[in-house]
């Protein structure tokens, strides 16, 4: 029996306990996070003007990995796009324009300072530090913000992190453990803790599975197991904050649906041919 | 997604996907040796960067390679709906 349970939940984390799934299908679901889930980044830069120390080449790449909030059901992917255009056009661009100059004093041009044509389309942090420039020198240009896949370029991933792991095992041997304490102290991420005079696990979810608490204890054979749930698995997902973990992880689903459907069609060809 | 037909017996096919990856094989691959009729299943990425995944598929008659494919894409694609189904009614919590 499938099952779902959030382990931690807030605006760019997502941790899931997954039951019921094999490693493959969890492991799909984790690639798909980072590679086919589209989100938008900059992808073209037009530089009117650029006397800062940093080469057109450079800004244009610190551009490209701003996250960017983005509306994925407003726009549609270049290639996907009814325009046919190699330039885009209202469906599937966003054009930012940024004009920064230095008078007197030095100054920094940040993220914040990207002026999108769309105001739900932003930059996820205003703090971001694109180039610092000196007395005089000035930026000036238009960047235009496209929908794509992680797995063309690492700016177009809506995460920065997409994990899973088995879910631990414990098991303390309660005849042979003295509660000496040793697995207590050894243990690195604080799972065990004595309490009564018996030692139990408080923190399941916290386990690496490095299996110091085997090692420490004095016992022979040790009377701490540390094994895996074959099909429990904790999926971790952190967001850039394009879009909101579950919708990533929603999308995700989608997408490995139609791959799954295309499959079959092409499959239904050969047995016809 | 493109398939091209490599070799195509009674009960062998080897078929090369275009457009596929890890996500999708390695899941099949699972899901066809879950079938106790499939006698052989297995998928390589002859090169990381310039080649499709190859895909093979040996079956125990009378049992067709294309079935045993098809019925494990049906067993993946119920998965991700039971997973799909699970996630909605976790997030409308």
């Amino acid at each position: 029996m499938l099952e779902l349970k959030t382990l931690e939940s807030d605006e760019t984390n997502l941790r899931l306990l997954v039951t019921g799934v094999d490693t493959p299908y969890i492991n799909a679901i984790r690639r798909i996070v980072l590679t086919e889930v589209p989100c938008m980044a900059i992808d073209e830069v037009v530089i009117i003007e650029n006397s800062s120390v940093l080469h057109d080449e450079i800004i244009a790449h610190r551009l490209g990995l701003i996250p960017i909030k983005t509306d994925l059901d407003g726009y549609n992917l270049p290639e996907e796009c009814s325009c046919r255009s190699e330039f885009g056009c209202n469906l599937c661009r966003v054009t930012f324009t940024l004009d920064r100059e230095a008078k007197d004093e030095p100054v920094t041009v940040y993220s914040g300072d990207l002026v999108s044509e769309n105001p739900n389309i932003a930059p996820v942090s205003d703090k971001i530090p694109i180039v610092k420039l000196g007395r005089g020198q000035k930026l000036k240009l238009e960047a235009y913000a496209r929908l794509g896949r992680g797995k063309n370029h690492a700016k177009w991933q809506p995460v920065s992190l997409s994990a899973h792991k088995h879910l631990p095992k414990i098991r303390i041997d309660a005849e042979k453990c003295n509660a000496c304490g040793k697995c207590v102290e050894t243990c690195p991420r604080k799972v065990l803790a004595k309490s009564k005079g018996k030692v139990e696990v408080v923190d399941l979810y916290a386990c690496t599975m490095c299996r110091d608490c085997v090692d420490a204890c004095p016992e022979e054979p040790s009377a701490i197991e540390v094994n895996w749930e074959k099909n429990a698995f904790i999926f971790i997902l952190e967001s850039t904050g394009a879009l909101p973990p579950e919708r990533i992880i929603t999308e995700a689903v989608k997408i490995l649906d139609r791959q799954l459907k295309e499959f079959t069609d092409q499959i239904a060809e050969v047995q016809k041919a | 997604m493109k398939i091209k037909v490599l070799k195509r017996t009674e009960n062998e096919l080897k078929i090369e996907v275009e457009g596929a990856g890890h996500t999708l094989c390695n899941l099949l691959q699972k899901k066809l040796l879950e079938n106790e009729n499939v006698d052989v299943a297995g998928y390589d990425i002859p090169h990381p960067l310039t080649s499709n995944p190859i895909i093979y598929v040996r079956t125990k008659s009378p049992l067709k390679p294309e079935d045993a494919l098809l019925d494990a894409v049906e067993r993946a694609k119920e998965m991700n709906k039971e997973f799909g189904e699970a996630l909605k009614r976790l997030l409308q919590a």
